[in-house]
This record gives structure tokens, sequence and C-alpha cells, in this order.
């Protein structure tokens, strides 16, 4: 194994660790009761761990890695519904702010790497309503035509609205002052754009595999007609559909993810969040299904994974409008090809 | 296993492949090889890959391959679709009965076996499935009675792809009756059996879309010698579920077959002119997605391969999802083609088509059979959800005999 592979296995297991310890089924429980997801608590273990500064470079004290080795942190923060802007602000805002160096870098990425500030992005279409952003003190706007401004707290205007999932809140956001320009540079949106959307199908695949673990756990020990119920085809061929594409999205998530530098990134990023959505649909349906009235239940802990991956599906690119901005390119690409 | 592959490396290879199948493709695509005279012509093709070093770029050296690693393999099979090689026939030898010859056959074996195998000299088909014993292939009653050093065969094979085509079969015969009656995977043996020898008869099956591409075959009082077993008498079992892994795993590299699929199908859509049409973007940009989803897992296999992981337990889940996306893109293709889905390969259905794009559509139905035959052979789905459910999630057994 090399150096690399080793580096990012030690990433996920430590990232484990630390969920395992504090981000449990308590924790999510306990922040759906004060109806408040991101805790200071919490954020602050990441950063501690270094996860939050992974990305950022060494000179503003992160540890200057690259994307694809946090590929595997994504799932498992996915696996654990870990109601933090992780993605936002440690990918995405470190990696903006990374590109585009000054004095709004000078001042923030300190801030972040220290656990003191969070940051969200806004990404066009793909960020109708902004996660987390109620919490966040600087918002990075990225417009289509390259320019990336940068608006803290008090020049924005942040109206929340109910989100799907409690956990992954939800905000209109409005600018009201004038904001600080970064730079023009439309190979930074670009690329932050395919860091967004692998970044969410890894989130999103993670969340999905532990929909699978839930079920595959629940019809292994709930007994009906005098045997588990995880012993009629019915269920086990629907839980085997359901391992197929949990397993297939996860490959292309992380590959995708590790794969934002490369020239077609941005196209396999978009292939990747279209299946994951599609193999996360799967586990929301089946995963319901397979538990029965329980899962049915607020107390039962199963909506909590349910929620998570509807509200990621819909943000950064839904399957539909990913996979026909894919079509159309392959059409036009083939229908060149074939003229010629 | 061969060193991992440098990427200066692949991409040299790369451009080596391309060169040599830019000058040695036929120009014209060859007739289908479920025609004597189409068969022929794809058995000289693979001759001509056999002289140029392509016939198994991924085999040892000492076997004739060229001990390319993983990557290098990939880029072959990248290059073999994109350039639109033909057909490749010997599967059931060079995908299936090498590498278990490799891994089970003596030095001997594979002297006098692989050598003739590789260069298209023998073709090879997989004798598994008899009449009642399919999924519950264990169950199988062709029988090999020891008569000195010989093994007299007795039973009937079917559904056997290429069978009216080859000259050797790998089968799977009962050995050993009384070992069977106490456990039904117990004395079975791998053996392989000559079709040319007195006793085989081969009847070739016309498939569902009219074309000859399997046969069966009987065998009556067939003599073979107890040399062509290939593993230990009795315990065959092992060696054919090694060679139905071979066949659910990933073919590395097939990946660029289905984007090549992917791209024919787009360009039927675009000669239809549903370039604006959200139904046909929608359904084109799912089986897209899907090809893109499968290349990323047949790089992430070689490179759990290269790190020395297992695959076994990876193969179900790669077939129920190829053989489903290859099905998707086919019926995608009829679908959008609408009325004009019911007429097999009509020019008129395209007009204005270019050369290619209607030469993939006189074998979209074609495609599409095999499509089907896919979910079937080599195990149906079925069976390989009831072997991810049990040995990938843990979920209980079912009921066996
Ligand atoms: C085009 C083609 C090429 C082939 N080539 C070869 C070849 O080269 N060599 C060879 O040996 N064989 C070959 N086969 C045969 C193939 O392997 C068998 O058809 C296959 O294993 C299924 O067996 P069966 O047809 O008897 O179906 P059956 O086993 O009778 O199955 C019928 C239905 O019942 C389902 N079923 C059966 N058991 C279970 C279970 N336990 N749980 C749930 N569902 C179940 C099956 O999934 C299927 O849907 C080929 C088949 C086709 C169509």
């Amino acid at each position: 194994m090399t150096t690399f592979d080793q580096d990012r296995r030690q990433l996920v297991a430590l990232t484990d660790d630390v969920l395992r310890a504090h981000c449990g089924l308590d924790h999510l429980r306990a922040r759906l009761d004060d109806d408040t997801a991101h805790t200071a608590a919490l954020w602050g273990r990441l950063a501690e761990t270094g996860l939050v500064s992974a990305l950022v470079a060494e000179d503003h004290g992160g540890a200057g890695l690259s994307p694809a080795h946090l590929s595997g942190v994504l799932h498992s923060l996915g696996r654990h519904a870990v109601p933090e802007p992780f993605l936002e602000t440690a990918v995405l805002a470190t990696s903006v702010l990374g590109a585009l160096p000054g004095p709004v870098a000078d001042t923030w990425l300190p801030r972040i790497v220290g656990g003191d500030a969070l940051a969200v992005v806004r990404l066009g279409e793909l960020t109708p309503f902004l996660p987390y952003a109620a919490d966040a003190d600087l918002l990075l706007d990225l417009a289509a035509d390259g320019s990336v401004r940068a608006f803290t707290r008090e020049e924005t205007e942040v109206v929340p609205v109910p989100s799907l999932d409690p956990l992954r809140p939800l905000a209109r956001v409005t600018v009201t002052g004038e904001g600080t320009l970064l730079g023009s540079d439309r190979a930074v949106v670009t690329r932050t754009r395919s860091l967004a959307v692998a970044g969410a199908a890894c989130l999103l695949a993670g969340a999905a595999q532990r929909l699978l673990e839930l079920t595959v756990e629940y019809v292994g020990v709930r007994e009906q007609f005098g045997r588990p119920v995880g012993s009629f085809q019915a269920v086990k061929h629907k839980a085997a559909d359901l391992a197929v594409m949990v397993d297939m999205a996860t490959a292309a998530a992380l590959s995708a993810f590790d794969a934002v530098d490369d020239p077609d990134g941005a196209s396999r990023a978009a292939a990747a969040k279209a299946y994951a959505g599609d193999a996360a649909a799967r586990a929301n349906v089946d995963a319901l299904q397979l538990h029965g009235g329980i899962g049915f239940t607020w107390e039962y802990h199963l909506h909590v994974w349910l929620k998570r991956v509807m509200g990621l599906a819909a943000t950064y690119g839904t399957t539909t409008a990913l996979r026909r901005d894919l079509a159309r390119e392959l059409l036009a690409r083939v229908t060149e090809e074939r003229r010629g | 296993m061969s060193a991992p592959d440098t990427a200066a490396g692949v991409a040299e290879f790369r451009a080596e492949v391309r060169a040599w199948l830019a000058e040695h493709v036929p120009a014209e695509p060859l007739p289908p090889w479920t025609e004597r005279e189409g068969f022929d012509l794809h058995r000289a093709w693979e001759g001509r890959l056999f002289e140029g070093g392509y016939a198994a770029v991924d085999w040892p050296t000492e076997y004739g391959g060229r001990d390319a690693g993983l990557r290098r393999s990939i880029a072959f099979a990248e290059e073999y679709y994109r350039a639109g090689a033909p057909e490749r026939i010997n599967m059931g030898g060079l995908y299936l009965l090498g590498p278990v010859l490799m891994r089970y056959g003596t030095p001997e074996q594979c002297a006098r076996w692989i050598p003739d195998l590789l260069a298209c000299r023998t073709i090879w088909c997989q004798g598994f499935s008899e009449p009642g014993s399919g999924s519950d292939l264990a169950s199988l009653r062709t029988s090999a009675e020891r008569d000195g050093d010989h093994f007299v065969v007795n039973g009937q094979k079917i559904w056997i792809s290429m069978g009216g085509f080859a000259d050797w079969i790998f089968a799977l015969v009962r050995t050993d009756p009384e070992a069977g009656r106490r456990r039904k995977h117990d004395g079975i043996s791998f053996l392989c059996i000559d079709l040319r020898s007195p006793g085989v008869e081969v009847r070739p099956l016309t498939m569902v879309d009219g074309t000859r591409g399997f046969a069966e075959v009987f065998f009556t009082d067939v003599r073979v010698p107890v040399g062509n077993v290939v593993g230990e008498v009795g315990r065959g079992w092992a060696v054919a579920m090694s060679t139905l892994g071979f066949e659910r795993g990933a073919v590395f590299g097939d990946h660029a077959k289905f984007s090549r699929d992917v791209a024919d199908l787009a360009a039927l859509a675009g000669a239809r002119g549903l370039d604006e049409d959200t139904h046909a973007l929608d359904e084109l940009g799912r089986v897209l997605v899907q090809t893109e989803v499968y290349r990323a897992n047949v790089y992430r296999l070689a490179a759990l391969a290269e790190a020395g992981g297992e695959l076994d337990s990876t193969a179900s889940i790669n077939k129920v999802f190829w053989t489903q996306m290859q099905h998707d893109i086919f019926d995608t293709g009829l679908r959008l083609l609408a009325q004009d889905g019911a007429v097999v390969g009509d020019p008129g259905s395209l007009p204005g088509a270019d050369a290619a794009t209607l030469r993939a559509w006189s074998r979209w139905h074609h495609r599409y059979w095999y499509a089907r035959a896919a979910m079937i052979f080599g195990g149906t789905n079925e069976i390989q959800r009831n072997i991810i459910s049990e040995r990938v999630l843990g979920l209980p057994m079912e009921p066996r005999r």
C-alpha cells in the first residue's frame, strides 16, 4: 500500500473514531430535541483533529492535503449523518480561499482552521437554499462569470426555511452589502462546483450505506412467522439490489471526488452525484419498507437517514438535472463526431 | 500478478495498441459469428490478434501473454472497443478456461491446451448446464465412470454458447455418485473433452432471435483420458466456482464497450431528432450515468486487485449491475425508436443517419436479446441476489437440499 493510501485509511479511521464518540444517536437525538443542528462542541472536535483544516495550506495552519485524502472522510460523515457544514466550510470554502489568496483569505482561513468560523458557499443554481447559512460567519458567492465575492454576516440577510431534514437546516440568503471581490477565475468556480457535486455524492453514498446497514441489521433480528424476516427471499432480494446500488454509488462517488482535478472531473462528479441520488432514493424507499411500522416512528432513528438522503439528493444538483446535462453533452459530441 | 503499471508505461502501451489496431482492424465490420462464414472470419481475426501479441495481454509471458498489469489491460480493452474491433469469440477459452488452468491445471495440461487456445486454433465452450440442472447446478447428472485410465461419459449438456462452433468443451461431470448422494457438491469433476471424440453429438440450437449461437451436446459412452480432469477428481465444484467467478466479475475494460454502446444510443436519438426531447435526454442520461459509474467501478476493482484484495465477493454485485445496465441501454434504444422499435434494423427507421449509426441499429435487436441472456447465464441474477444477500450481507440462508 502506498503512503497515500495509508494516510487516507488513517483519516477515515480517525473520523470514524471521533464520530462514534461524539456524534452517536444520543447526539443526533439531542439536536432534534433542541432544534439545533450545528454545535460548537462537535465542530470543535472536528477542528481539533485537524479534519477541518486538512485542505488548508500549511502556511495558513492546515495540513495541505489534496481533496483525494477526504473522499472517505466525507463518506464517513454521511454514514454518521453529521449535522455540521463540513462540506461547505472545510472543503468548499477552504478551497476557494486557498485558490484566491489575499486579505480575505488571510483573515478567514486561520479562523476556520481554529474552528472559530463557519463559511458557506453559493454556487448559482446548485444552491437555491444554503445549508447551515444561519450558523455561518462568511458567505462566498461564486458567479457563473467566474467572479468570487465574500460577504460577512452583516452583509447578508439570512431567512431560514423549514428544512425537510432538521439536522441540515436551510436558508434563503440575500446579500445586502457590497462584499469583497476575491478575484475572477472560472477555473475556481468550475472546480468548486465539482467539489460540491462530488462531495455531496460521497455524503449521500455514506448515508445510503447506513440505511442499508440499519436495514440488514433489523431484518436479521426481527422475527415473524417464527423466523427472521430477513430469511424471506422477497426481503433478501430487495436488500441485495440495494447493496448493488450502494456499492456502485460509493465507487463512483469516491473516485469522482478523488478526480476533481482531472480534465473530465466535472462530468465524473455529475455522474456520481446523479447515481448516488438514485441509490439513495432506493435506500430511502426500501429501508423504511423493510423496517415496517417501527421505521415510521419519530422515536426510532431511521428517519434521520431517510431525511438526510432526501435533503442531499435535492442539493448540489438533482439526478434529473445532472443527467440531462450529461446527455446533452454526449449528444452534441456524438453528433459532431459522426457528422465529421 | 505483475507489478502495477506506471502512468507513462500505460500511455506508451496505449499508443502502441492504438497504432496496431488502426492498421489491422478490418475496415468493414465482419459478418456475425453466429453463421459459419462470419465465425471463420472472426477466428482469422483472432489469429491476427495472436500474431500481434494481443490475444491476452494480461496473461503471464510464459503462457504467451504480455504480463500487462491491470491498467495496461484496461487500456488495451478501451482501445479495442474504441477502434470498433470485432467481437471476441473464444471467451470460454480466453476468459474462463485459461485462467482456470493457470490456477488448477498441471504444467502438462497448461502446455497442452493453452497455446492453441490463445491462438484460437481451438475454440472452447463451457458445459455446465443440463436440462434438469440450471440454477441448481450441483444437481447435475452427466456421469463419468472410471474405466482404467479413462472416464466413460454419458449425459447431456444444454444451452452451450458457441457449442456449434467449438472444438473442445470443459464440462462438469459426476465421477462419484455415492459422494454426491451425501452432499451434491461432492463427487463432481471438471473434465475437458474433445468434441470430435466418438459418441459426442452436437446439435446447434436456434436462439430467440433466430441466430445459432448455442447448442446442446450429447455424450454416449464417450471415452476421455483421466488426465483431462482439471483439479482433483471429485473436487470439480471448487474449480467450477472459480470459473463462474471469472464469468461474473469485471472483465477488465469492458466498460469501454458499454460506453461505445451508449454513444451509439445517443446517435440513434440524434438521428431520430430527439436532441431537445426531455424524455429522451432523461433516458439517455440514465444509462450514460450507469456506464460512467461502471467505469469508476472497474478502476476501483483494479486498484483493489493491485493492492492484493480479493474480488470474489464483488463478482455477484458486478454481474447484477452490468447485466442490468446492458439491458437498459438496448431497451432504451428500442423504446426511443417508438413504433420503429418493432422493425428489426430497418435503415428506413433512421433517414439521414450516417453509416456507423445505421450499422449499430442493424445489430441493435441482436444485442438487445444478448443483453436479456446475460441476466440469465453465468448464474441468473436471482441466484446472484441470493449470493449477495447471504455472503455479502450475511442474511439467513435459503433452505437447501
Ligand atoms: C444465451 C445463453 C447462453 C448460455 N450459455 C451457457 C454456456 O455456455 N454454458 C452453460 O453451461 N450454460 C449456459 N447457459 C445456461 C445458463 O447458465 C442457465 O440458463 C442458467 O444457469 C439458469 O438455469 P435454467 O435456465 O435452468 O433456469 P432455472 O434454474 O430453471 O430458473 C428459472 C427461474 O427460476 C429462478 N430461480 C431458480 N432457482 C432460484 C432460487 N434458488 N431462488 C430464486 N430464484 C430461483 C431463476 O432465476 C429463473 O428466473 C446459457 C444460457 C443462455 C440463455
